[in-house]
């Protein structure tokens, strides 16, 4: 092939390019607007810490209502310091948005409601959770047509299930733990992997 | 012969073509998400982005994020037209260079 001149004065070569940097660039913005992948990883360090306390330390029943009010409130800051630094927002990232604003709320809620109540060292009550979880998953990795996301959401539907039949202080812990781990944890190093890959492709693109 | 279609001046340059491709996938984006997102300077992008603002390919809105205020742009029906057409005459323009 050559690159020869077309009748309008430019070249295919520059043509091409043209067709290529606006390939790059619709696919750029339709991506996910954002960069979640630490939040992931944190929430799975605040489940760690709020499923210790609840364990082995006292004011058991407050450990899970002030662990997820303070990863609200750093989840919130950093949100806001990352809009600062440039934004964009489309259908897509409004619903993801909506769904785990939604799932955040709800489960504020019901932590608190559980703790005063206290009803908050169930295992029931920790299968709720993660089946608030496993559906913000769920609906996110129908939205983004993510199969890694689906999985997750399946994780902690499996692990929600499993609440019911296997309800003993350590079993309890075991599968709690273990799906903060892979379905918070794992996915959010993932994410934040693939965000990286993808930055530095858009580097390599401008270079 | 069929005559060869002219490629829109304005939307051809590398940075306002890029941007509208951008633009083209979201609702409104600010200023900085679009200078990060084509890896161009402030003053290279503002100038361009007046460019498209003139040509009615964008529109331009100034708000505040909390304190801080944010320049955000949304591409305009005449922006999408103008970038329709901009593909169509390349598919056109590279037939024939085939």
């Amino acid at each position: 092939m050559t690159n020869q001149e077309t009748d309008n004065g430019t070249t295919r070569d520059d043509l091409l390019q043209r067709v290529a940097l606006m390939e790059t660039m619709i696919a750029e913005g339709r991506k996910s607007t954002a960069r979640y992948g630490w939040i992931f990883v944190m929430w799975g360090l605040i489940y760690f810490v709020a499923m210790g306390w609840a364990v082995f330390l006292p004011f058991k029943d407050w450990a899970w209502p002030v662990c997820v009010t303070v990863g609200v409130l750093v989840g919130i800051v950093r949100v806001r310091r990352k809009r600062a630094h440039g934004a964009a927002e489309n259908q897509r990232s409004r619903s993801i948005e909506a769904v785990w604003q939604a799932m955040c709320v709800a489960i504020i809620l019901y932590v608190i409601a559980a703790a005063v109540s206290g009803h908050g060292n169930q295992s029931a009550y920790y299968a709720a959770v993660f089946f608030f979880v496993g559906l913000a998953h769920g609906i996110s990795a129908r939205i983004l047509r993510w199969g890694v996301q689906g999985l997750v959401a399946f994780i902690w539907w499996g692990c929600g299930i499993a609440l019911f039949f296997f309800n003993t202080r350590n079993e309890v812990l075991f599968i709690f733990l273990a799906a903060a781990f892979f379905g918070m944890i794992l996915f959010g190093l993932y994410a934040m992997m693939l965000e990286r890959r993808r930055a530095a492709a858009l580097v390599q693109h401008h270079a | 012969m069929p005559e060869l279609p002219e490629l829109d001046p304005v939307v051809h340059g590398k940075l306002r073509l890029a941007v509208l491709s951008l633009l083209i996938g979201v609702e409104d984006a600010d200023f900085t998400w679009l200078r990060q997102k084509t890896g161009s300077t402030d003053g290279n992008l503002g100038a361009q982005m007046l460019k498209l603002e003139e040509a009615g390919y964008v529109a331009m809105e100034k708000r505040f994020a909390g304190r801080k205020p944010q320049t955000v742009y949304r591409m305009t029906p005449a922006g999408r037209e103008a970038l329709a057409a901009y593909v169509a005459a390349l598919k056109q323009l590279l037939g024939t260079a085939l």
